[in-house]
């Protein structure tokens, strides 16, 4: 999932000043669950804000709503089922960064700003703590390196064996952080793939990375090009 | 004129070489007088690429005046802060300026620099670079397009023989061997157990080992201690040691460190850096019974 988390509250402030009436808007997919722009997020947004601005003597309304995801229209679409988007002069979105733009396309004639930073693709490691795991790269080499990935876990995403700063097993930037290649090479040998780390992976194709990325489904192309 | 680092590497000597980091700034006067007083002593004398990602005049300048005092550079390029085409066009720059001794190496990173906020490149790795250094030699590019014009290299890596585990760094190392490093330079070695080890992995290639010593100095001890300095990993006894010594004393512990690495005669040479203090690598290499030209 895509994990965020929230801008500090002073540069939100910030961004919403001078505005009478905010929709905050939250998203109850990834960062729901990552607990940075759910339902509840948006609720302790909204009343820190209210709190905030009232000390400063600005007059601003703000409301509350919660879509199931803002990175799809048609979701997006129903906000105007449920609210007047016109009754407001600023949507403050609590979704990714996928998310904020979607909205301001919907919404082209708004002004709509994140309330969050978007940080990775990652996993719920436990209650609470996410950690990064995938840098959408385009040109997945996990078969070869035990499922554990270089690109990302490794803190200079090197793709063909660590640096000299492995130390205890541990990253050179962070001694907290486990060393990608100490990781792929105990998984590697536990898997009886020890082989596959002495192979030289080519330079990563960031030519299959170049941004901004599309995908059309093929039973789709037809529709779509 | 000194014989090439290609030459000497050849011939079977014990070989001294040593590294300084250019300048911070336009100013090469320091540079100069350094190059003055370590030439005759070693065997090729290498330049950091922006070590410890802290930002610095491009290596091959300092390199070029290296050539210039009559003195073997070697050029250290780091994967770091330049993507594919940047470190071949720095490749062939060197090679059209006479500059043809290579070290390429992954970079510390950005997080120990003086632009802790830049993006760290890495496109592609130590082993890609010695890979496109040996394609240039064969008339190409990474990508296989033609070059006018081919370059000829003496290529280096480094590895670390007291990494942690040590077992992903062997196996890396032979990918660089592979991939065309005629020698490699060790990051400094205190455990005489880890560069034996560390030989026996590569003593069936063909490939010239530079076992690394750092001159420690006091004021540094805290970095040593907290890690950052990257890929140094100083015994504690050893840090108490240097911990309130005076420069002479920290000069005689390196040069003891150069005793034992040529008497244990499992290397082909010795590597000294000594950051801020480069004018004591004379010093070392005298105390530590290296003669000028040996």
């Amino acid at each position: 999932m895509i994990v965020a988390k929230r801008k500090p509250f002073n540069e939100i402030k910030e961004l919403v000043s001078g505005s009478k009436r905010i929709l905050i808007l939250g998203c109850g997919t990834c960062v729901a669950v990552c607990l940075a722009g759910g339902e509840k997020e948006v609720a302790i947004l909204a009343s820190q804000l209210k709190m905030a601005l009232a000390l400063e003597d600005q007059d601003t309304k703000t409301d509350e709503l919660t879509i199931e995801r803002q990175c799809d229209r048609e979701f997006i679409e129903e906000i105007n089922n449920k609210v007047n988007v016109d009754d407001y002069d600023l949507i403050l979105s609590t979704a990714c960064g996928a998310g904020v733009q979607l909205v301001s396309d919907v919404f082209d004639h708004k002004v709509v700003v994140p309330a969050l930073n978007t940080t990775f693709i990652g996993v719920a490691e436990g209650p609470g703590i996410w950690t990064e795991r995938c840098r959408s790269c385009s040109d997945c080499v996990l078969a070869e390196t035990g499922g554990i990935c270089p690109v990302t876990i490794c803190a200079k995403g090197l793709v063909n064996g660590p640096c000299g700063g492995t130390r205890h097993g541990k990253c050179e930037i962070d001694p907290e952080k486990d060393c990608a290649w100490a990781l792929i090479y105990n998984r590697l040998k536990k898997i009886g793939r020890l082989d596959r780390m002495e192979q030289t992976l080519p330079p990563k194709k960031y030519g299959a990375d170049r941004y901004p990325a599309r995908i059309v489904h093929e039973a789709y192309r037809r529709r779509y090009e | 004129m000194a014989k090439s680092f290609e030459e000497a590497l050849a011939s079977g000597n014990f070989l001294v070489t040593a590294s300084i980091d250019a300048p911070k700034g336009t100013d090469l006067e320091d540079a100069a007088r350094l190059i003055d007083k370590l030439k005759g002593i070693l065997d090729a004398l290498g330049v950091s690429d922006n070590p410890c990602a802290a930002m610095r005049m491009s290596p091959w300048a300092v390199c070029r005046l290296v050539l210039e005092k009559g003195v073997e550079p070697i050029l250290h390029v780091a994967c770091r802060d330049r993507n594919r085409l940047a470190l071949q066009s720095d490749l062939l720059a060197a090679a059209s300026l006479g500059i043809h001794n290579i070290l390429c190496v992954s970079g510390d990173h950005i997080k120990f620099g003086d632009h802790e906020d830049a993006k760290p490149v890495h496109d592609i790795d130590s082993v890609h670079l010695l890979a496109a250094a040996k394609a240039m030699e064969e008339g190409r590019d990474i990508t296989g397009n033609a070059l006018r014009g081919t370059a000829a290299f003496c290529l280096g890596a480094v590895a670390n023989p007291e990494a942690d585990p040590v077992e992903p760094q062997l196996i890396k190392v032979d990918k660089k061997i592979k991939a065309g490093a005629s020698f490699l330079v060790t990051h400094p070695v205190f455990n005489m157990e880890n560069l034996k080890q560390f030989i026996e992995h590569v003593r069936q290639s063909h490939v010239k080992v530079f076992a690394g010593v750092r001159l420690l100095v006091p004021e540094e001890v805290a970095h040593y201690r907290d890690g950052s300095c990257p890929g140094l990993f100083v015994p504690e006894k050893l840090l108490e040691e240097i911990q309130g010594a005076d420069i002479a004393k920290c000069v005689g512990i390196a040069a003891n460190m150069v005793k034992e690495i040529k008497s244990a005669a499992l290397c082909h040479g010795i590597h000294i850096t000594a950051p801020g203090h480069e004018e004591k690598i004379p010093d070392i290499l005298k105390a530590g019974g290296i003669e000028a030209g040996s």
